[in-house]
């Protein structure tokens, strides 16, 4: 079981996540794998609370890597959660061996340009997104689970070159 | 009438500062519960509403700063649901904000409650009232059998 979402959102633990996906996917953890939060007590303290029912375990990106693999064969449905796509390309080159990320929500910040709604990005999100799509990794697009999925090379042009 | 004035008829208690509040939600359900709230009340001042619609962590997080920063003796940040994005990042702008109280899970009766109450209670009793009555404002009522 385990391994049953693996997203790229800004927000990281929030509504969408919860409830939307939470209740399609039931999960048993939500990892939240960010250096900034994993150093910060008053964060990881926040974040552990924020979903009541479910184990939220914060992590940087080297022990999440570490601990990829082993979760994946764990009972109950796990989410990892990411805040950007760098974090996503600094996941696999530690050795998370991840397929496909949900792309959910990366949103407007000075320098960013528009995607759709929801996913702006910048010459570094994409350069991490260029480095994930050599490695094949699949890019998916997805706010909710009610929305359609699309690929974020299909919306985004400027990855092909 | 405005609850305002009904609360400065109360006479004995000690005058107090109102407590403000911040109320941070998803789309426009904050102006929307406030438009409602001022066809029971008449029009509603001191309230402030933000939406994180579009915003990342960062951008909620300052904009929630942005309007407790000015608040003197605390208040209170009433968001929609615990775990939301108006909830945790509320949390992290408020922790350097002295006594600025969260209450999660607003709806009608707890805003109205809100209204009626901000000038005569200290930011943590108001907090601590707002939860029970928001709690105790959800019933069932079941249809009698025909």
């Amino acid at each position: 079981m385990s391994w049953a979402l693996h997203r790229i959102d800004d927000r990281l633990i929030h509504g969408q996540v919860l409830v939307a996906w939470g209740s399609r996917l039931n999960p048993a953890r939500i990892w939240v794998v960010d250096d900034g939060v994993a150093a910060s007590d008053w964060e990881r303290e926040l974040f552990r609370d924020a979903a009541p029912g479910i184990e939220v375990r914060v992590a940087g990106v080297g022990e999440a890597a570490g601990a990829h693999a082993g979760e994946a064969g764990a009972p109950g449905a796990a989410f990892l959660l990411v805040r950007d796509l760098d974090t996503a390309r600094r996941l696999a080159e530690a050795g998370a061996r991840v397929e496909e990320w949900n792309v959910g929500g990366l949103h407007y910040a000075p320098g960013k340009e528009k995607v759709n709604d929801y996913v702006y990005l910048d010459a570094r999100d994409r350069d991490a997104a260029r480095a994930l799509l050599l490695a094949g990794v699949r890019l998916s697009v997805q706010d909710v689970p009610a929305s359609r999925a699309i690929t974020l090379a299909t919306l985004d042009p400027a990855l092909a070159t | 009438m405005s609850p305002t004035r009904d609360a400065e008829g109360a006479g004995e208690t000690p005058p107090r500062a109102r407590v403000p509040a911040l109320i941070v939600t998803h789309a426009d359900l904050a102006q929307a519960l406030v438009r409602a709230a001022e066809r029971v009340v008449g029009t509603i001042e001191d309230v402030t509403l933000l939406s994180n619609e579009g915003l990342s962590r960062a951008d909620l997080e300052e904009a929630i700063e942005t309007s407790v920063e000015g608040w003197k003796h605390g208040g209170l940040l009433l968001t929609d649901f615990w775990g939301g994005s108006c909830h945790t990042c509320g949390a992290t702008a408020a922790r350097r904000h002295g006594e600025v109280v969260i209450v999660t899970g607003i709806n009608l009766p707890l805003l109205l409650d809100y209204l009626y109450n901000r000038d005569r209670l200290s930011v943590g009793d108001l907090a601590e009232r707002l939860q029970t009555k928001g709690r105790d404002s959800i019933r069932v009522q079941r249809g009698v059998p025909a």
